[in-house]
Formats: C-alpha cells, structure tokens, sequence
C-alpha cells in the first residue's frame, strides 16, 4: 500500500492514510516533521533529554488526535500546535522557567573560513542562546516560529490560536524584549 | 529604554523586518525609517537579531523517533488506530429515541383508554356484578325458608 504512494506524497495524503490507521504513513509522517519539532522543543525548554522525551509525546498526542485533523489545517502547524502545547504544559508542570544552555555538542558548523569570523559567529549565537532564556515563554515561542521555523504570521496564528493581528504585535514585543536583554547584558 | 518606549513604529518596523506589512504601508515606512535617527537603528537592530537567528546551529536529534513512536503506540496506546474522541452529546440525536418514546406512551393512552370505553360499554349493572359477593349463591334456593316465608309467601 505504502509503495503505491511512495515517500514524496504530499503530507495531506499520508495523514489521511494515518488518520484510516495506517501506522506505516504515521510513521513517514514522523521522519518528515521529527528534526523541526525536536529543534523547537529543544530550544523552548533547553534540554536535549525533556526534548528527547516531548518530542515523542507530540507524536503519539498527535497520534491520538488524528482523528479531529481536517484536511484544510496543515499538517506542519496542526503538529506544531500541540508541540507547543506539549512544551508549555512541561514548563509549567516543571516549572522550568530557567533556559538551560545548549550542549556544546551543538556548537555553529565549522563552515566558516575565517577563525576569527567563526570565533565572534560562535559568541553571538551563545550570546542570543543565553538571552533567549530570559525571555518569557511566550515571546521565546514566537520568535522561534518565525526567525527558526520561519512560519508567516498566519501559520503562527494558526499555532498559537491568536489573530494575526496579535502576531504582529506580540513579535514586535518580543523583539524589543530580546534587544533589551542584549542591552542588559552589555557591560 | 526599550525600543518600544523609544519608537512608535516599533510593531511596523517588526513587520517591515519580517516581511508581512502590505505595500503602500511598507514603502512609506522605508522611505521614513531613512530619515529617522529613532527608526533606523531599530530596524538594524531588529535586522541583527534576524541574522544572528539565522546563525543558530542545525540540531539534528541523531534518533529515528519513528520506531520509538511505533513501539511506545504500541504498548502504551494498545491499539493501531487513532483514538476516536468520544462522541458528544448533540441534541438532535435524541430525536429519533424521544419520537419512538412519544408515539409509545400515544399509543399506551390511546389502547388503554378503548379499554376502558370498552369496559363501560359492556359493564353489567353493578347489582348483578355484587351478587356473587351476597349470601345466596347465583342459582340457589334460599337457605332460611322461615325468612323468606315470613311474609307469608
């Protein structure tokens, strides 16, 4: 059955062979959309073990709730949507206000030519990771949406149940809260 | 201060950065962020922070989630299906069971009360129906022949 389809099928088709219990379609469903949903999680609590474990439990809610996913919401935002939820229910059940730092592991690729280049590019990402943990959780998911998972402000409506209207103020919010941040932390 | 207490145009230029304000609006505010020494350092620094997000290392989780997600459906869902909600409760689907109940009770009435009519119209006159219930049995000769003869008859 899965090879009739194939692995380039739009997401709306594997959806609704998932949503009919095909498990297979869930499961390439789950390739397609695991790296984004894992950066976002990780990035929202800062911990590669509470993602490792979050991002399995958006799967199986959204496993769980296939059944009320209609064809005209897209898929990427439907699942971003309860990884969202998913992570805000984690911060306020653990209350993991704090914005632990990312592992070293995941230091900016070594594609950068220029040592000194390379050396200042590394500062201003653990800069900008350092005070994306002070900011609310709220302004820390929108700008996530939009600047990393690069979502148009309708998409991120969509996401957050807000107007687009809202987006649009809310980001212009967060932003001035990040660069005030930076301005803080400047010596 | 924040940009927000120092820029009015705070929330138009966030949009200007991202690409989403529409173009009459989009264009005034370019041609006025030129001029303006509260505007323009704004947008740069809102222009900054969009190229340092975009510096933000790839982070790959290094696992396949999909058989973790399999197995963990598996065991702990029980079941190869995606749970169906539960069904609300909605009005009009008590119709059906509330028009059977009503033409059940309609007609319990209606059979009941032809019974009755029934009953009445072919009622023996309560005299007959009590005699049963009097000393002398239907049929039978009177028992006290004294009494009966009292009169003389």
């Amino acid at each position: 059955m899965n090879s009739m389809l194939g692995s380039d099928g739009s997401d709306d088709d594997w959806v609704r062979r998932a949503q009919a219990g095909d498990l297979k379609a869930y499961s390439e469903m789950v390739k397609r959309h695991q790296d984004r949903v894992f950066r976002y999680l990780l990035r929202m609590l800062g911990s590669h073990e509470d993602a490792l474990e979050l991002t399995q439990e958006a799967f199986i809610k959204a496993w769980q709730a296939l059944p009320q996913w209609q064809p005209e919401a897209q898929f990427r935002t439907w699942l971003f949507r309860i990884a969202n939820n998913t992570a805000l229910d984690a911060l306020r059940r653990r209350k993991l206000v704090e914005f632990v730092p990312l592992e070293d592991s995941f230091d900016t690729p070594g594609s950068e030519p220029d040592p000194e280049r390379q050396a200042q590019a590394t500062q201003e990402v653990r800069q900008l990771e350092a005070n994306m943990k002070k900011l609310a959780p709220e302004h820390r998911q929108i700008l996530l949406l939009r600047e990393v998972e690069e979502m148009s402000y309708e998409e991120i409506g969509r996401v957050l149940s807000l107007s687009e209207g809202t987006v649009k103020s809310r980001l212009a919010r967060a932003r001035a809260a990040l660069i005030e941040i930076y301005a803080r932390s400047r010596p | 201060m924040s940009p927000e207490d120092k820029c009015p145009r705070t929330e138009a230029l966030s949009a200007l950065v991202d690409n989403e304000l529409p173009e009459p609006e989009r264009g005034a505010l370019a041609t006025h962020v030129t001029g303006c020494a509260i505007c323009a350092p704004v947008l740069a620094e809102f222009r900054q922070l969009r190229t340092t997000f975009a510096a933000l290392p790839e982070v790959a989780p290094g696992i396949d989630f999909a058989s973790l997600v399999d197995r963990r459906i598996a065991t702990t869902a029980g079941s190869a299906k995606p749970l169906l909600r539960p069904q609300r409760w909605r009005w009009w689907q008590i119709g059906p069971a509330a028009l059977g109940g009503a033409l059940s009770v309609s007609l319990g009435v209606y059979l009941g009360s032809a019974l009755m009519l029934g009953s009445q119209v072919t009622a023996q006159p309560a005299a007959l129906q009590m005699a049963a219930f009097t000393a002398i049995p239907p049929g039978a000769l009177c028992p006290v022949m004294q009494v009966c003869n009292s009169t003389g008859h």
